[in-house]
């Protein structure tokens, strides 16, 4: 993808919404973009050795024990669970159809939400919605 | 008597959220943080409300209720109630003290730019609520 058309894909995602232009291309340029084929697995359930991962086009289904637990597209984001915690993922996440992804290396996570406090806050609030969403369900 | 800062900055630096915080950081954190006294059967959050602040136990237990059951039990050390400042959502559950209980508050309006100045606290934060989401799913390795 050309630069400018990502930092205008990066610029329409609720993750990175806080950031102007300048910091937009930073994060352009300090991720690696990736692609996956339709059923390939970008994240291997009890697995160590991965990454975060921006959903830039395509779908992934998020699957425990071989149960699908949800879907993910464009602009969602995962991995940063499991190298937040320094654990293995506790789901497979498995490309839908041809996926186009934005990846950062585990070591470089924290390092890029520190460098960007804005992106770190709607990491939170993206995290503080699903726990209220999995207490609700669990009640 | 209050606490002196100094006496802050020690109890400050036991909790896990403020891990890594340096020193001058804790310093200017105890400045914000307010020390409130609960007796027990005290309702220190209330379910449904919206929440100013999150608060960090220094002494004393409480748990966790939500729709009367009980969750969690929290002690010193343990921070709570920052779910309703990040996303300005009224509290999940109840808090309930035990007995007596000393809090450090600290209002919302001090820490959402204590996040942007000491990322490490956010860094914190989303560790911790990573984890609840995952042992709330049942799927958490580490306990």
């Amino acid at each position: 993808m050309d630069r400018d058309d990502l930092v205008d894909t990066l610029a329409g995602m609720a993750l990175f919404a806080d950031l102007g232009r300048v910091r937009l291309q930073e994060v352009a340029h300090t991720f690696i973009e990736d692609s996956f084929s339709a059923g390939q697995r970008v994240l291997r359930q009890g697995f160590s050795g991965t990454g975060f991962y921006v959903i830039l086009d395509g779908q992934v289904a998020v699957r425990i024990d071989g149960t699908d637990r949800a879907t993910l597209g464009k602009g969602d984001f995962f991995g940063e669970m499991s190298l937040l915690l320094g654990e293995a993922p506790v789901a497979d996440v498995v490309a839908l159809a041809p996926l186009r992804v934005l990846q950062l290396g585990g070591p470089d996570l924290e390092s890029f939400l520190k460098r960007h406090p804005e992106v770190m806050f709607r990491m939170l609030q993206s995290l503080a919605r699903r726990l209220r969403t999995a207490n609700t369900r669990q009640s | 008597m209050p606490a002196s800062t100094q006496e802050k900055v020690a109890q400050l630096a036991r909790v896990q959220l403020f891990g890594g915080v340096s020193r001058p950081a804790l310093e200017r954190i105890a400045e914000l943080v307010g020390e409130i006294d609960f007796s027990a059967g005290d309702y220190i959050v209330r379910q449904g409300q919206l929440g100013n602040g999150l608060y960090i136990i220094l002494s004393g237990t409480a748990r966790v209720v939500r729709s009367g059951e009980d969750l969690a039990r929290l002690g010193p050390g343990d921070s709570f109630g920052e779910l309703a400042v990040i996303d300005r959502s009224p509290r999940m559950a109840n808090v309930i003290a035990d007995g007596p209980v000393t809090c450090f508050g600290l209002a919302s309006w001090d820490l959402l730019p204590l996040l942007e100045k000491e990322p490490i606290i956010a860094v914190n934060m989303l560790r911790e609520l990573s984890s609840r989401v995952r042992s709330l799913a049942g799927m958490h390795h580490r306990h």
